[in-house]
């Protein structure tokens, strides 16, 4: 392999980490966001990529076809904890905090009733986000995995040796062709559309619960909850209506003018 | 570039102001700024164009920066150039429905341009959303419109390439909107989500392995900070649009109302181009060409790029095409 072709994407992969502590501030140096986060996915890339690249031009056929296949596995491993909608809140749903326990089908009586059916319907809108999420998740695995086998046939034969610094970029723009193309067909199917819808829906209804907690709090404490302002913008809103009908009763129609080319005389603004 | 310039360009074009052409506010209402444009060449003394832009991003997209904006384009061909800015939705706002925006906000813009210039009438540009939205009006107040421009605006929102629509066909979007507004961040993963492969990694990899120099850079920060720049969504509105277009596909079906009053877009004659971006995967191509078999409009124009949806605003090809597409297609009306 070309040591300059190495050095330049060692220097790319150098590139996505930070370089002070202010830039660490700016962009997520702690490698949790911003282009800091990217620094390892490089450097594993150009790993990955070397050692394909080696064994494709150096190896016999079926060991440059394992080579392929290790390298494709090895990107589908990569993308798959990736973070979507579903596992970062799309709906108010929180993906990553324990459901609350269980509180069973058991009939809700007695003077906290209505508190006993709300949690059990926030028990069950959490059991649904998680089902939705682990079916998500199965769908991007899957497309994962197709995206994987449809790299890997396109790697075969053993690529040429040879390889410039283009070639390694086409590799990588190749994966992501890939893994488009293999997501679209996902995404587009009934069982990915059902599970997204789900997630959503259930998420809904989870935050709905919620907010009729924390609204049955604040009456309490006597602070003033959504309900109240979204009663009050309501009204404001009917006020605001009657007075732009009285307003707009009152003045002359604008079409008045029959003209349809500027005025001579230039208007003000 | 070295690394440390390269994340100094990076820490500085951050802090861009996007935007670079002259502008005058000329009217408001609540959030809304209504922009006119200071001419940059010789004003060819037609009717003004005001351009209706989406409501789930910002307009400055369309005047990002000298090199790429259809705002400087069209001033440089001479067009009196109008901008509607919806600012951005709050909580006091999540009861503004489809008929405020176009009926209260839309039709206030319309009407204070018309009374300024003492006209009767002018020309629309709709974008993305915005089309939708100017169709409306057009076939609301007809004699306010004399010609209707729509670009990369989806009109069939059930074509078998649109995903978006797909995605949300089986969403409970009232118990989605829940009265309050919609989080443009949630929708800005969602968009991310139609390919997350090119939006999330590819792009940012090609900006690094491009060894960019501080213009490209800052073409790129931009950008990025358009795209993350998405205000949230006023609920009713929201919903009200997901429902009707993309869950029910009423413009094709003949059944969208707004304030009570039917929209037919059978009953729109006036002129109209059609600008489509070939390779855009929010609107498909599909979504915007059935316009033509729903209008009873016998000046209708279709122009095709190949471009995709963000392409078509600020590609060094749609500087050079769709500005003057959009001048030579105005000139004779």
């Amino acid at each position: 392999m070309d040591r300059d072709l190495w050095r330049q994407w060692q220097e790319l992969a150098s590139l996505w980490a930070p370089a002070t502590p202010d830039s660490q501030a700016r962009f997520g140096g702690d490698g949790a966001l911003g282009l800091g986060s990217f620094k390892d996915a490089a450097e594993r890339f150009t790993t990955a990529a070397r050692s394909f690249l080696d064994g494709a031009a150096d190896a016999s056929a079926p060991a440059a076809g394992e080579a392929a296949r290790a390298f494709s596995e090895f990107l589908r491993e990569q993308f798959a904890d990736y973070r979507l909608p579903w596992s970062s809140g799309i709906g108010a749903g929180s993906s990553n905090s324990a459901p609350p326990p269980s509180m069973g089908d058991s009939p809700a009586f007695g003077a906290t009733r209505e508190h006993q059916q709300r949690w059990q319907r926030m028990t069950e809108a959490s059991r649904r986000i998680d089902a939705a999420q682990r079916r998500l998740q199965r769908l991007w695995s899957d497309a994962l995995r197709e995206a994987a086998a449809a790299f890997a046939a396109r790697l075969a034969p053993p690529h040429p040796s040879g390889v410039s610094a283009e070639a390694l970029r086409k590799l990588y723009d190749a994966w992501i062709d890939c893994a488009e193309e293999a997501y679209a067909r996902v995404a587009h199917g009934d069982a990915f559309c059902n599970a997204l819808a789900e997630y959503v829906n259930a998420s809904s209804q989870w935050r709905r619960e919620l907010q009729a907690g924390i609204e049955h709090l604040a009456k309490l404490l006597d602070l003033p909850t959504r309900s109240e302002i979204n009663t009050l913008t309501q009204r404001l809103k009917s006020v605001e209506q009657l007075l732009r009908a009285a307003q707009n009763k009152r003045k002359p129609r604008v079409a008045a003018a029959s003209r349809t080319r500027p005025a001579r005389r230039k208007a003000k603004q | 570039m070295t690394e440390a310039s390269f994340y100094a360009a990076l820490a500085a074009a951050s802090d861009g102001v996007a935007g670079c052409s002259q502008k005058d506010a000329v009217w408001e209402s609540g959030k809304l700024r209504l922009y006119r444009y200071r001419p940059i060449a010789r004003p060819t003394g037609g009717v003004p164009l005001l351009i209706v832009y989406a409501l789930v991003n910002r307009p400055y997209m369309l005047d990002l920066q000298e090199d790429r904006s259809l705002i400087r384009g069209l001033l440089a061909q001479g067009v009196d150039v109008y901008l509607i800015d919806w600012g951005y939705p709050d909580g006091a706002d999540r009861l503004t429905t489809l008929a405020d925006y176009i009926d209260d906000y839309l039709a206030g813009c319309v009407n204070q341009i018309l009374k300024a210039r003492r006209l009767s009438a002018l020309n629309l540009l709709g974008v993305c959303q915005g089309g939708v939205l100017s169709l409306c009006f057009a076939a609301l107040h007809p004699q306010r419109v004399r010609n209707l421009i729509t670009m990369v605006t989806p009109v069939d929102f059930h074509t078998p390439t649109d995903l978006l629509s797909k995605w949300v066909s089986k969403i409970d979007i009232a118990a989605w909107v829940n009265n309050g507004n919609v989080s443009g961040d949630a929708l800005n993963q969602l968009f991310l989500s139609l390919m997350p492969f090119r939006l999330t990694q590819q792009k940012y990899m090609h900006l690094l392995a491009g060894s960019p120099d501080r213009a490209q850079i800052e073409n790129f920060m931009r950008v990025e900070q358009w795209i993350f720049d998405s205000p949230d969504q006023a609920g009713a509105a929201f919903r009200e649009f997901v429902t009707w277009f993309y869950q029910e596909n009423r413009l094709v079906q003949n059944c969208v109302a707004i304030g009570g009053r039917k929209i037919d877009l059978r009953a729109l004659r006036l002129p109209m181009l059609n600008l489509i971006g070939t390779r855009d995967h929010l609107v498909p191509p599909n979504a915007s060409l059935a316009l033509q078999r729903l209008v009873g409009s016998a000046d209708y124009t279709a122009l095709e790029f190949d471009l995709g949806h963000i392409g078509m605003y600020i590609s060094a090809r749609a500087q050079r095409e769709v500005p003057a597409a959009i001048a030579n297609w105005l000139a004779p009306r």
